[in-house]
């Protein structure tokens, strides 16, 4: 993991003082509260309907106990007790005071976290792989990439003030576990033909009011020019961007406009205009790199007879391990995923309690490295064999053993309108109805995968544009409702979601979810999944079960 | 009927004014019939209180089975706190007021809200 210098350490103290120096002018009348929202803003805080929330970046999705204990310091101390992972692998506080906020600062600032570039037209926390170091998948560690983009794009004066902000994924296995195409830059790490490390760079993702996949603009980008050519693609941006419209001031309306290819062209353009001297110098890349390789695995037999005690003993174990566990890359160990989506829970919340215990794990079982998912759940990405049945043990004594990770009740939800300021309708307590209906877990395993996500507005925080079932709240009259939309993946099939039909009232989404799945089961050959199933049967058969009785 | 409401700056928490005062409860909202002067000349003042609270409207209220309470599902989750978590925020007091807006139905939007929306 890497680590903090003296310069970003003493960095992130200013950045905290000077915080509190202008929430003091702010509660003194000496600035106004448009002088000062933009500057709370830049430091995560929001005003949302109860409270403030305050956004904290978890970079790349990667975090220490040290880290997380942390969080479950603030939730415990200046929150309710809980804290809210989201799809862009960050936690957000719901419960938040203005004049905490300065003291909650200094103490993310204590243990290397903080919530700048959490909100504004800037670059955004890199999103990247849960299972980074972890999985024989990647042909190189993403981690090494987003930390040198981190690095660069942190405070960078060129772009921080961009046309709206900006979103970067790093992958580097052919499984992609990003949703790399709907981000505004999406990386694929990957090795020509010579066996050189490079990049297949695709530009124009996103969702929102105006969803499109990123089009790959460079096919194989030498990885040592990867700086000086992500500056071509943000100077493109930041020339042609429309600032005049926000509805249409994202990268993806630009790409869209100009055509993947003479956006390309412009890139390369400009990319020769740059030169090398912008890239990274080997020595730079070598010092980061050498942060994230010292990971002490274990010489261990590949087959563990405690696990297979267990396995074979326990079958809420058994279940566990089909569902949450996955292959490592080193022989005896595994990757572990908890899931947040217990039934009836908030889909990504975690109490203080639950933080400090997969802290604990992640202490003594799990080499120090905890992850979070853009699917709002967390992973323990190196577990000895021997070590999972008790792993699971300590996870299910603290409600964390759900054993569902891609299937029908992990359901991502944004906050909706329970405390957002801009959505339209809840998507909380329509998760919980899905979840509620498919509690059963036996069905849930023969459904198979099948990913739900809900976003209460159009912003699409909830990824309802790339999920198999997509659900989108609406604002009728005032009323509730909710638009389906099938067809959807953020993974290396990525697809866009079509609607199925007319918004739905509340009530009746899980009945339709219902129908959806039925007529799935029906439809089913083989091993399809849900999304394969769509995909060859097309939307008639699914409309034709949910609106039938509209007929 | 009409309440005038904001988020208090320092907490962020959802407040009401009652005859030139913020209070945390709705059930103690001062009421203002809809063509009443008094309505946009508290918004008016509240304008003024820049250190003490952000964003004052004006919200839309209707007669509900068991009271009075916001037109707006909106604004009855922001009197109330989230419906995902029934101990956090006010409703977690209880008690026969909290229980009149948990009963009371149907949804529009408060045109204090929407002018809000309209201004930026």
């Amino acid at each position: 993991m890497y680590s903090y210098d003296i310069i970003d350490q003493e960095f992130l103290e200013d950045r905290a003082a000077e915080f509190r120096g202008q929430v003091v002018a702010r509660l003194a009348g000496d600035i106004t509260e448009d002088q000062f929202k933009p500057l709370r803003l830049m430091n995560g805080l929001y005003l949302q309907l109860h409270a403030y929330m305050l956004r904290v970046a978890v970079p790349y999705g990667s975090l220490n106990p040290t880290q997380f204990r942390a969080f479950a310091h603030i939730a415990r101390t200046w929150d309710k007790g809980y804290g809210h992972f989201t799809t862009r692998q960050n936690i957000q506080f719901n419960w938040i005071k203005l004049g905490d906020t300065p003291d909650i600062l200094d103490h993310l600032a204590g243990v290397q976290m903080h919530a700048i570039q959490t909100s504004g037209n800037c670059i955004r926390n890199v999103t990247s792989d849960p299972y980074a170091g972890a999985t024989a998948q990647e042909v190189d560690d993403p981690r090494v990439w987003s930390e040198v983009l981190r690095q660069w794009s942190t405070l960078h004066p060129e772009f921080s003030y961009l046309p709206r902000k900006f979103k970067i994924a790093v992958t580097a296995s052919e499984i992609d576990r990003t949703a790399a195409r709907a981000h505004d830059i999406g990386l694929k790490v990957l090795r020509g033909a010579d066996g050189a490390l490079g990049f297949e760079v695709m530009v124009g993702g996103g969702q929102g009011r105006t969803p499109y996949l990123a089009p790959t603009i460079k096919p194989f980008l030498p990885a040592a020019r990867l700086i000086s050519y992500l500056e071509a693609i943000l100077r493109v941006y930041n020339r042609h961007g429309r600032r005049d419209n926000s509805y249409k001031a994202r990268i993806k309306i630009l790409v869209a406009s100009l055509g993947a290819e003479e956006f390309g062209r412009q890139v390369e353009e400009e990319w020769l205009k740059i030169g090398e001297g912008r890239d990274l110098p080997d020595t730079e890349l070598a010092r980061i790199r050498g942060s994230f390789i010292r990971v002490p695995f274990e010489t261990a037999p590949p087959h563990s007879d405690i696990f297979d005690a267990e396995h074979a003993a326990d079958r809420s174990f058994a279940r566990f391990v089909r569902n949450n566990v996955k292959a490592h890359k080193q022989p005896g160990y595994a990757i572990v995923e908890i899931s947040l989506k217990a039934p009836g829970a908030t889909p990504g919340d975690a109490s203080a309690e639950q933080m400090d215990a997969v802290a604990d794990l992640a202490e003594r079982y799990g080499l120090s490295d905890i992850r979070v998912t853009h699917e709002q759940n967390l992973v323990l990405p190196h577990v000895k064999l021997d070590d999972v049945p008790a792993v699971h043990r300590a996870l299910q004594s603290v409600g964390l053993a759900t054993s569902n990770i891609s299937l029908i009740s992990d359901i991502i939800a944004c906050p909706g309108l329970d405390y957002c300021a801009l959505a339209n309708a809840r998507a909380i307590p329509v998760a919980q109805a899905i979840q509620d209906r498919f509690a059963d877990a036996d069905r849930a395993e023969d459904i198979g995968e099948l990913k739900i996500k809900i976003s209460g507005c159009i912003n699409a925080c909830g990824h309802h544009h790339i999920g198999h079932i997509g659900v989108l709240g609406v604002d009728k009259k005032g009323e509730e409702f909710y638009q389906l939309s099938l067809g959807g993946s953020g993974a290396e099939d990525a697809s866009l979601a079509s609607i199925l039909g007319p918004a739905l009232p509340a009530d009746k989404v899980a009945d339709a979810v219902d129908k959806l799945v039925e007529t799935y089961l029906g439809l089913r050959q083989a091993d399809e999944r849900f999304l394969d199933t769509f995909r060859r049967a097309g939307m008639a058969p699914f409309k034709e079960a949910v609106y039938a009785d509209a007929h | 009927m009409k309440a005038l409401t904001a988020n208090r700056l320092i907490d962020g928490e959802v407040v009401f004014w009652q005859a030139g005062q913020w209070v945390e409860r709705f059930a103690d909202a001062q009421l203002f019939a809809d063509d009443d002067a008094a309505g946009p000349a508290a918004v008016d003042t509240a304008k003024t209180q820049p250190t003490v609270i952000v964003e004052p409207y004006l919200i839309d209220l209707t007669q509900g089975p068991a009271g009075l309470a916001p037109v707006s599902y909106r604004e009855r989750i922001r009197a109330l706190g989230p419906t995902n978590e029934p101990t956090h925020g006010k409703q977690a007091e209880g008690g026969a007021a909290i229980a009149a807006l948990q009963a009371a139905t149907g949804a529009a939007r408060s045109t204090g809200r929407v002018d809000l929306i309209r201004r930026k």
